[in-house]
């Protein structure tokens, strides 16, 4: 009885997080373009336009969802699912702050990198079913895009696994109780920080990366059919997306919810304990989604052919080396 | 019967439902889809059994890497909207011979093993650095050689593809090279005349 | 060797180029104070129009009623769309000559594109884009103008 109440009290937590981060992201999407843009972005429903996102979702709430003739009804309701699940899933072993976390299964970032591979198929039944080219094209690319970018994910991803020596996320957490990973692993750490980044901005579609949904040649890519919640549902993933793959940084590059500590100043530590452990987990989180929305909004989108040949010429080449270097480090106890 | 049990035939019956429905469904692409819903629900047999390695595994090589590529290879065909023609008579006949053949093979052998109940104390985990090390160990019972053979076919396989994939240039015929990149987009535009190069030094 | 001292070499153009183009958006960020994006009806009293933006054409008149078209048409050959018609007349001049002069300039708003090239091809700079925009109303025939005042004339010593 206690179980079925704790998994009830699990997925409404997961639920209202899905919906507060959703409202959040877009708005600080549409805050954080505005301002680089030099606009000003949402300034009307509510105080400084912050109700805006929760009048877009009452819009589409309201709104008819339709189903294209010719399409294939079952898979095409089917896939906004498959992608959301998939999102929900990835939520479990992260950590959100000291000792809150759902599972902590003991191959954590095995599972996380596992279950992410599974949304692609999401959106290759999306643009399959639409029977639409747009959305054909789109889903293709977005494959050819995931399966590619996860090898150097992962790559980076293991690197960090080299070091810390678990694959459990809390262990990995409480390996970086001295220094976090970025700066305890010299320079290959930084790098695959950067790899990993690039990797996970390809592996949730955002721009530059997003030929997936390419609006200016696929007019959507694969979601060109849905309309109303079925849309907003693939809309609501791809940001949940981005905050799962940011806690995942956090958690594998700056120490999770672990305070900054800084070698032996004892005040200084003891001044960074004070803050609870769930705002340090956050603030390493949005610092991460920030950095995504920064290269959304500076850089142009790529073509197909650079897209495979930046992973397949350098970054797979790149984090393959790094490992390497990252294994001596680790090996010879060189990090600090 | 307990939970544990009722979630066992669950999962069964989904595994094996979606199994019968891959391969009686006359459309190509729904067939991919219910193959992947019955690989996730052996990936959360595996889950039930508390072998979480083996799961991510099966989610990894199986939903992550060969659906997708078959669901490309069917994006990637002609009339893959369309219904596939009833199959013949015949063959429906023989193809259920085969699976009841296979049936009573595989039921033969696990009736026989006969299952003997362990009352085994200890809670059954393995720990990964377990299955690596037993993956490299060279004493009794350990799994480096066939690890290293599995190793080198896919070596050999990634070798092929290359092979396969590289343009072949004819003996003796001088390479056209194109014409000097331009600076907006030199970027690829360079490589391509660098491996012509590289090219054209091995032939000569 | 030399493949590899490329292969680096463009990586870290191309790290450098990027972070050359986040610095330029990271600047901006950072500076709320550059937004350009005016919140028109809310800042109507104290809005700023750049100078150069085209709303009307307008002719200026001095205090003494007087402008410095001398009815050349010079302006309505050059406007692409026939929007301005300038009605001329013969005023006689004190010597007892007759001389063409300017009765009506024309100008249906409706019609015109802003594209200057009035104000261009006007010798005597009498007649300049206004910065005025707010022109909706009801009636299309409010938006067919006279740009001269009534009883308005030539400037002395204007040719």
């Amino acid at each position: 009885m206690a179980l079925i109440l704790e998994c009830v009290i699990v997925m409404l937590l997961v639920i209202s997080l899905f919906a507060v981060l959703g409202l959040v992201l877009v708005l600080m999407e549409r805050k954080v373009a505005a301002r680089m843009q030099i606009r000003l972005g949402p300034n009307r429903v509510g105080p400084k336009g912050m109700f805006q996102t929760a009048a877009d979702t009452l819009k589409l709430m309201m709104k008819e969802g339709l189903t294209p003739d010719g399409a294939d009804k079952f898979l095409f309701n089917l896939a906004p699912f498959v992608v959301m699940i998939a999102a929900m899933l990835i939520m479990a072993p992260i950590a959100f702050a000291k000792g809150f976390q759902i599972w902590d299964i003991n191959i954590g970032v095995l599972y996380v990198s596992a279950v992410s591979s599974v949304s692609v198929i999401g959106i290759l039944m999306a643009g399959w079913a639409s029977n639409n080219k747009y959305s054909l094209l789109g889903a293709m690319r977005s494959g050819a895009q995931i399966v590619s970018y996860e090898l150097s994910a992962g790559l980076s991803i293991i690197s960090i696994v080299v070091l810390s020596g678990s694959l459990q996320v809390s262990d990995i957490i409480a390996s970086q109780q001295t220094g976090w990973w970025l700066f305890r692993g010299h320079i290959p750490a930084i790098i695959a920080f950067v790899i990993f980044i690039i990797a996970v901005t390809a592996e949730t579609n955002r721009a530059p990366f997003d030929l997936a949904e390419a609006e200016s040649e696929l007019t959507a890519g694969f979601h060109t059919e849905y309309s109303g919640m079925k849309f907003a549902l693939f809309f609501l993933a791809e940001y949940i997306n981005i905050f799962i793959v940011c806690a995942i940084g956090a958690t594998l590059f700056l120490g999770g919810w672990m305070p900054l500590h800084m070698g032996h100043w004892e005040g200084f530590n003891h001044l960074m304990d004070y803050i609870p452990s769930s705002l340090w987990f956050l603030g390493k989180t949005f610092f991460l989604i920030f950095l995504i929305m920064w290269f959304r909004w500076t850089f142009p989108r790529l073509r197909v052919d650079q897209l495979l040949s930046l992973e397949w010429k350098y970054l797979l080449p790149i984090s393959m080396f790094n490992l390497l270097l990252i294994t001596l480090i680790a090996i010879m106890g060189w990090h600090f | 019967m307990n939970a544990s049990q009722i979630i066992f035939y669950l999962i069964s019956a989904f595994v094996l439902g979606t199994a019968l429905l891959a391969v009686t469904t006359r459309k190509i692409f729904r067939s991919a889809i219910w193959l992947l819903f019955s690989l996730v629900g052996v990936a959360g047999l595996y889950f039930w059994m508390q072998v979480e390695f083996v799961a991510a595994v099966q989610i990894i090589v199986y939903v992550g890497g060969v659906v997708v590529l078959i669901i490309f290879s069917i994006f990637l065909t002609h009339h893959s909207g369309s219904e596939l023609p009833k199959p013949p008579l015949k063959r429906t006949i023989f193809s259920i011979l085969a699976v009841l053949l296979g049936f009573a093979f595989s039921y033969n052998l696990i009736a026989g093993y006969g299952f003997p109940t362990t009352t085994s104390e200890k809670p059954f985990v393995v720990p990964v650095s377990a299955i690596g090390e037993q993956m490299l160990d060279t004493k009794k019972y350990g799994f480096v050689l066939p690890f290293e053979v599995v190793s080198m076919l896919l070596l050999a396989a990634m070798i092929g593809c290359i092979v396969i994939a590289m343009r072949s240039i004819p003996k003796g015929k001088s390479i056209q090279k194109p014409a000097t990149p331009i600076s907006a987009n030199g970027g690829t535009f360079k490589q391509v005349v660098e491996s012509t190069k590289t090219m054209e030094e091995k032939t000569t | 060797m030399a493949f590899l001292k490329e292969y680096i070499s463009e990586v870290y153009h191309a790290v450098s180029s990027l972070l050359k183009g986040m610095r330029t958006t990271g600047s901006y960020f950072v500076r709320p104070k550059e937004i350009i994006t005016q919140q028109y009806p809310d800042n109507r009293a104290d809005m700023k129009i750049p100078e150069r933006f085209r709303g009307e054409v307008v002719m200026t008149h001095d205090e003494n009623n007087e402008h410095a078209c001398t009815g050349c048409t010079a302006c309505e050959l050059a406007c692409p769309n026939a929007t301005i018609k300038i009605v001329t007349k013969f005023d006689t001049t004190p010597e007892g000559k007759k001389k063409k002069a300017l009765d009506t300039f024309v100008y249906h708003l409706e019609l015109c594109t802003m594209c200057n090239l009035c104000v261009e091809a006007c010798p005597t700079s009498a007649i300049k884009m206004a910065q005025t925009f707010e022109h909706s109303v009801y009636d299309r025939n409010q938006l067919l103008k006279k740009l001269n005042n009534p009883g308005s004339k030539l400037r002395a010593g204007v040719e």
